[in-house]
């Protein structure tokens, strides 16, 4: 496993892409947690404290109303990470070099994990630097502790899951269609449609029913970790509770597992 | 020093057999070549040899299977891809990645980017390379581990007639030192000084395997040549013997009887033999006469004027 983990830290050490796409988001971070902390720190409506650290680590995510712009970068990192073997033909290379391929793919999951978890833990840092210099408030303990281990663990999830859609797919662009399209458009679709079905049934304000379906959206589910207010919040008329952090990270985590079970067992049986 | 054996190999792509009960063994210190008409099975067979798709049977080297050596560039250098690499990533750094999951330093990576020819090169990005400067840094990574095997699919493909001509003393090389060395190539002329043994498959199957020699002169191609000036003396007698007798430009031509049986034969008949010179068929035409049927694709030479 050893020879599989250094493998996999040279083979991201030497592409170009891991800087740009650490790069891009460090970058993207900064300079947003700059201009948000600014901004606020000249607001009467933001006194800092918890809600401006919740905005500016999660540049706006937390309100419910953007997707957490890290772990679509960071995300592409764990995409290419099987992506690349694919588009490239390295896969037979690195089964030569590596034949056990339990040791490759589960190489392939740890150095994702790191990266995400190091990358997210980086953006918090980088808000928690831009508070102190415009002299916003801290956040309390209890706040930075949820916030972070809520955005460290949707980044890995996130990330795991475009590393598996890559697998599942062989195919480096058809993968990162999926990581794109199934949190940003097809659960959008899926919520209008199951909406307009609670809408036009006889109690639409009644508790339960289709509507709890929308509970079980893996991404949306999973945004609960960092979220502390939701668009979902406006379909409690329709008789929507949907789940808090811990119930909607679970949601993600099993999705994100299912996917990566299935993606494992492929790649064990298919030819390289 | 190790020996392949490749035990009932075999490989179905939905109804179709790709590859049907392959055995075969590849004795260390020699080069044996892997012939057969494209889409006969040979990249097919090689992958399944290393582990690299699922199909029947089992290879082993010295016993072990692929999967179960430990760090196994140091056993078995394997080329199966013409450019197995990422084209940004340089050519020096391609070689550290795979050297690190072998335990393999970087003044080993050094010696082989030298041995290939593409020390010059080494810090570029191989997004430019020719087919035969990415054949050159498939070679080097087989070699990176200095393995006592080798399986090189194609290896010559893109190469110059000076890299043809290095890649060949560099196999002949290796295997002189004892390696094993299992090697496909289309380049048939090639293969004939190249290699002591031959596996010949068509369709998937086995055709012949054997030393190339037996290869050669068990075809049908093969004939003795024979000048006479007493041919009706001679004739009944190769009859007798069963032979095959074409007349060409003053000489004769027969097959089907060795020349030993054609001079004592001769001898027996009281002919006069001016000359009897054997006559081996080509590696290209005894490999053209056994793959004759097993084609899997096969074009039209065109219409006639």
């Amino acid at each position: 496993m050893i020879d599989a983990l250094r493998y996999e830290y040279m083979r991201l050490r030497t592409l170009r892409s891991t800087y740009w796409l650490i790069g891009a988001a460090m970058l993207f971070q900064l300079v947003m947690s700059i201009v948000l902390a600014s901004v606020m720190a000249s607001s009467t409506s933001f006194g800092g404290g918890d809600s401006s650290f919740e905005i500016i680590a999660t540049i706006g995510a937390s309100s419910g109303f953007a997707p957490l712009f890290i772990a679509y970068i960071i995300g592409l990192i764990g995409l290419l990470s099987v992506g690349h073997e694919y588009r490239h033909g390295m896969i037979r290379a690195t089964l030569t070099a590596i034949p056990n391929r339990s040791h490759v793919f589960a190489a392939k999951v740890v150095t994702t994990i790191v990266i995400s978890a190091v990358a997210a833990l980086l953006c918090i840092l980088i808000a928690l630097l831009s508070i102190v210099a415009f002299g916003l408030d801290l956040p309390t303990v209890s706040s930075l502790v949820e916030l972070t281990a809520g955005t460290v663990l949707f980044t890995i999830m996130f990330s795991l899951s475009g590393l598996a859609y890559a697998a599942l797919v062989r195919n480096q662009t058809a993968a990162v269609a999926l990581l794109l399209l199934v949190p940003s458009v097809l659960e959008t679709i899926i919520r209008a449609i199951v909406i307009s079905i609670k809408g036009a049934s006889e109690e639409p304000g009644a508790d339960g029913g289709i509507i709890q379906l929308l509970r079980y959206l893996p991404y949306d589910a999973g945004g609960k970790l960092y979220t502390r207010a939701s668009i979902d919040d406006l379909l409690s008329f329709l008789g929507y509770t949907p789940f808090g952090a811990v119930g909607g990270g679970i949601v993600m985590a099993v999705f994100v597992s299912a996917l990566l079970g299935l993606a494992y067992a492929l790649f064990l049986r298919r030819d390289a | 020093m190790a020996l392949i054996e490749a035990r009932s190999l075999g490989k179905s792509y939905g109804n179709k057999r790709a590859v049907d009960n392959l055995s075969f063994i590849v004795q260390p210190g020699s080069v044996t070549g892997f012939l057969g008409p494209n889409g006969s099975g040979k990249s097919t067979t090689m992958r399944l040899m290393v582990g690299l798709d699922r199909g029947d049977g089992v290879t082993t080297f010295d016993g072990d299977t692929f999967g179960q050596l430990q760090h196994p560039m140091h056993h078995v250098g394997v080329l199966l891809e013409a450019k197995p690499f990422h084209p940004t990533r340089t050519a020096r750094n391609h070689l550290l990645m795979l050297a690190a999951a072998n335990g393999i330093g970087s003044r080993r990576v050094d010696e082989v980017l030298e041995m290939v020819g593409l020390a010059s090169v080494s810090r570029s990005r191989p997004r430019k390379f020719s087919l035969g400067m990415g054949q050159r840094l498939g070679v080097a990574a087989a070699l990176l581990g200095d393995p006592h095997t080798l399986i090189l699919d194609e290896p010559s493909n893109g190469l110059d007639p000076q890299g043809i001509t290095w890649l060949r003393h560099l196999l002949r090389h290796l295997a002189g030192e004892g390696r094993s060395v299992f090697v496909s190539s289309h380049l048939l002329q090639e293969m004939a000084v190249l290699a002591d043994q031959l596996v010949v498959i068509g369709r998937g199957r086995m055709l012949a395997n054997g030393p190339v020699s037996e290869f050669i002169s068990h075809s049908g191609l093969g004939a003795v040549e024979v000048r006479t000036p007493d041919r009706a003396l001679l004739d009944p007698a190769l009859r007798q013997l069963g032979a095959d007798v074409t007349d060409e430009e003053g000489f004769l031509v027969v097959r089907g009887a060795s020349a030993e049986q054609i001079g004592d034969a001769a001898h027996a008949a009281g002919a006069r033999l001016h000359q009897l010179a054997t006559r081996q068929a080509t590696l290209e035409e005894a490999f053209l006469e056994a793959t004759g049927l097993s084609e899997e694709f096969r074009g039209t030479e065109g219409e006639q004027p």
